[in-house]
């Protein structure tokens, strides 16, 4: 059953959490309807973990209300609360001699008699609770004797065996491995989607946030930055602002972020499009080369990569056919670049001006690393002697090195390879 | 919940089907074992027929040598050592509990010291010289005073600083400021008031009065039965301070009722027998490793159970084996207790 009712599961009046009359965060508003899974985002040492705690009635509020379905949370009794709010906290606990079963037991605390003694609908919670997180396997091991990953998934069931409406998690994927990541991500969503349980949990991972949250809160800077919609919130400026960094670049069509490194060899001109050029532009960034990339139909997948990355963007319009303009000023950079990449691209009648400026290359006597396995019909009139091909992207990296030590003289790693002779 | 997830078939859950029945019918059985030992053994031989006489005649105890000696004697120390035992044992599974720390016993947090102490005055010095009037009941008064003052001090303390460790460490302190001023007396004394006060530093649970046994029984049978009912806030503390209270326990109050609880229980046996080492320390772990379990309802009966049968074994031990010498208890509780503990901890691989 979906618990929507009228009042927020959890809202927050200008508050301010911190330490000892010390402030961490100010003037935060906000609120969390059932089912939503809400992240908190921000960088290490921003508060989260503060207001999180402040959530949970472990620190008390420096200023503002917290309204729980509409009470005032310093209000609500202790057990009252237990039944309303569960945590899962980053503390590493490993009591002894406690079955994973018995420990989720635990969380039935706040519905059990003085001696915690259990009835049947407390066992049959605690087994949905274990279900819910697809430990029912888990439940006759020893707790302490869990991987990360098991003991996460174990926390998060002694939680829902509190039968809460909300639930707070500070950094539950924390330590764990990708798989256990994506786990814990998905038994969270479920318990939103399915439970109706309303979801605030800290996140490292902007990435994972962006594709499973209703509701993101960035936090930095003694307050809220952005709260809403990941859709609306996230974007390369926030999250660059968010935490600081100009190597990474968050882009939200992809979901992803890309790592930009700082350029220390040459220029490279890669000629892309339909997707052939991601990975060719990862690599490029890798090995540390500035990228000039052309010619792109705007919203290609090369072009989110491409701009991420802070290549150089020679684009028309999504679906109009490459030429003029466009390819003009592509043979006006390329001839800047050291070298030229040929990323494979598929041949079509919108990209043929591509394959030109491939040929062009090849006449002022570029450079040209090509990956494509038949080049045979596509060079077939060209000048080949600075044609180099390559099989796949390992031998494309040696390339990049040898190509390295060849804009900057300086020692190759490796020997050049032959102009592919034909 | 969905319908889904409550239409769920319960799969034979272990929690419901535990069996702590056996080892507490072996404890228990095994405790009064002990106890009829402790009054049948001794020093002075009786025979078993006149020993069964002697205990359908309580009047004996006041008009025979051997009615008072086994009335006045072996009887109250026997029910001292067990009701010792049994309560230092569940004072260290509390604090074990309150720090989460498997390494604490009763005397961390320097009970045992100050009680140390302030017998040191009394048995080293001359300062009582005027007081008497007390004399019988002088050194347990003393003790008393020195455990409950430091409790205090550490209760005050703790209401404080909200760290356990910080606790635990200000603990020890005190402890070693006590263990300053009673060495710096003990090496002023006389030598023949020194051996008196080491061997009493040892422990022993000969001479308790039937006064001082109901006190044990009246008191600490209170604490012993608050700490049942307190069974269930003390598993969530196991989950430390912070799960503890989001599942509805109230910190505050219950860190100070657990520390007031565990003082007054190693104070009070501190006060009449002396530090008795090593059971309050290592009981709590025998009986989580025989019962196989952290859940205090079964651990809190089950440690002061474990540390009846450890107690009156060990005191029996002093007792009888260099008869007519006796043997510091706290020498025999850790010659026995140690290997115990070593033995279960290596065979059943569990990490504590």
């Amino acid at each position: 059953m979906n618990r929507a009712s009228a009042t927020p599961v959890l809202k927050v009046h200008n508050l301010s959490v911190g330490h000892k009359n010390i402030p961490v965060l100010q003037g935060l508003h906000f609120a969390c309807e059932a089912g939503q899974f809400i992240s908190l985002l921000g960088p290490n040492g921003a508060g989260k973990t503060t207001l999180l705690r402040t959530l949970s009635r472990h620190l008390p509020p420096l200023a503002g209300n917290i309204l729980l379905r509409g009470k005032e949370l310093t209000k609500l009794r202790a057990l009252e609360l237990a039944r309303i709010m569960a945590v899962v906290l980053t503390d590493k606990i490993s009591p002894p001699l406690f079955t994973v079963e018995e420990f989720v037991a635990l969380g039935r605390y706040p519905h059990t008699d003085y001696l915690g003694r259990l009835q049947a609908e407390d066992i049959s919670r605690i087994q949905a609770a274990l279900q819910a997180v697809r430990a029912e396997h888990l439940q006759r091991r020893q707790f302490s004797d869990l991987s990360d990953g098991e003991r996460q998934k174990v926390l998060i069931a002694r939680a829902l065996a509190q039968d809460p409406q909300l639930l707070l998690l500070d950094e539950p994927t924390v330590h764990l491995d990708l798989r256990h990541r994506m786990e814990v991500m998905a038994i969270l969503r479920d318990l939103c989607r399915c439970q109706g349980i309303t979801v605030l949990a800290s996140l490292h991972d902007v990435d994972i946030a962006a594709k499973i949250s209703d509701r993101v809160a960035l936090i930095k800077d003694n307050g809220m930055m952005a709260w809403g919609s990941p859709e609306t919130v996230l974007n390369s400026a926030s999250v660059s602002q968010l935490y600081n960094v100009e190597q990474a670049v968050f882009d939200s069509a992809l979901g992803s972020l890309e790592m930009r490194s700082p350029t220390s060899s040459g220029k490279a001109f890669v000629v892309g499009g339909m997707g052939s050029g991601a990975l060719v532009y990862r690599m490029l960034a890798k090995k540390g080369f500035a990228v000039a990339t052309g010619v792109l139909q705007k919203h290609d997948l090369d072009f989110h990569v491409a701009r991420a990355l802070g290549a150089e963007c020679i684009s028309v319009g999504p679906m109009e056919t490459i030429d003029g303009a466009g390819a003009e000023q592509a043979l006006r950079v390329l001839a800047t670049c050291d070298f030229v990449v040929d990323s494979g691209f598929a041949l079509g009648p919108a990209n043929m001006a591509n394959v030109d400026l491939l040929h062009s290359a090849l006449r002022q006597g570029k450079t040209v690393l090509s990956l494509r396995s038949d080049i045979a019909d596509l060079f077939a009139g060209d000048e080949k002697n600075s044609l180099y091909l390559c099989q796949d992207a390992d031998q494309f990296l040696t390339f990049l090195d040898t190509m390295d030590a060849m804009v900057f003289d300086r020692p190759a790693p490796l020997s050049v390879p032959q102009p592919e002779s034909m | 919940m969905s319908t889904a997830d409550l239409a769920i078939t319960p799969v034979r859950s272990s929690l419901l089907s535990r069996r702590p029945t056996l080892v507490f019918i072996l404890l228990g059985c095994a405790a009064v074992l002990l106890l009829l030992l402790n009054v049948t053994i001794g020093s002075v031989h009786y025979p078993l027929a006149e020993i069964i006489r002697i205990l359908q005649a309580p009047a004996e105890a006041s008009t025979s040598t051997a009615g008072s000696i086994i009335w006045n004697i072996r009887i109250p120390r026997a029910i001292a050592a067990i009701f010792g035992g049994a309560y230092l044992a569940a004072s260290g599974l509390l604090l074990q509990i309150y720090f989460r720390n498997p390494i604490v016993g009763p005397y961390i947090l320097g009970i045992s010291s100050g009680a140390t102490l302030m017998v040191s005055f009394v048995m080293l010095t001359t300062v009582s010289a005027g007081l008497t009037m007390f004399s019988p009941y002088l050194n347990t008064l003393a003790a008393f005073l020195g455990a409950y003052a430091v409790m205090f001090l550490v209760l005050v303390i703790a209401n404080r600083v909200g760290g356990g460790v910080t606790l635990l460490i200000v603990g020890l302190m005190v402890g070693y400021l006590c263990g300053a001023v009673t060495a710096i007396l003990t090496a002023l004394a006389e030598k023949e008031k020194i051996k008196g006060f080491v061997l009493w530093q040892l422990g022993s649970f000969s001479g308790f009065k039937w006064d001082e046994i109901m006190l044990l029984l009246v008191g600490g049978g209170l604490i012993i039965g608050l700490l049942y009912l307190l069974s269930k806030p003390l598993n969530a503390f196991l989950l430390g301070e912070e799960y503890a209270a989001s599942l509805g326990v109230n910190i505050r109050r219950f860190r100070l009722l657990i520390l007031l609880c565990s003082c007054a229980l190693a104070g009070m046996i501190t006060a009449m027998a002396g530090p008795v080492a090593f059971v309050g320390m290592a009981v709590p772990h025998m009986a989580r490793l025989s019962f196989g379990t952290s859940d205090n309802r079964i651990l809190i009966p089950g440690a002061c159970l474990m540390g009846a049968v450890v107690t009156s074994l060990c005191d029996l031990i002093a007792r009888t084996v260099m008869a007519p010498v006796e043997l510091p208890l706290s020498a025999i509780t850790a010659f026995f207790g140690a290997p115990i503990v070593i033995s279960l901890l290596l065979k059943r691989r569990v990490k504590l």
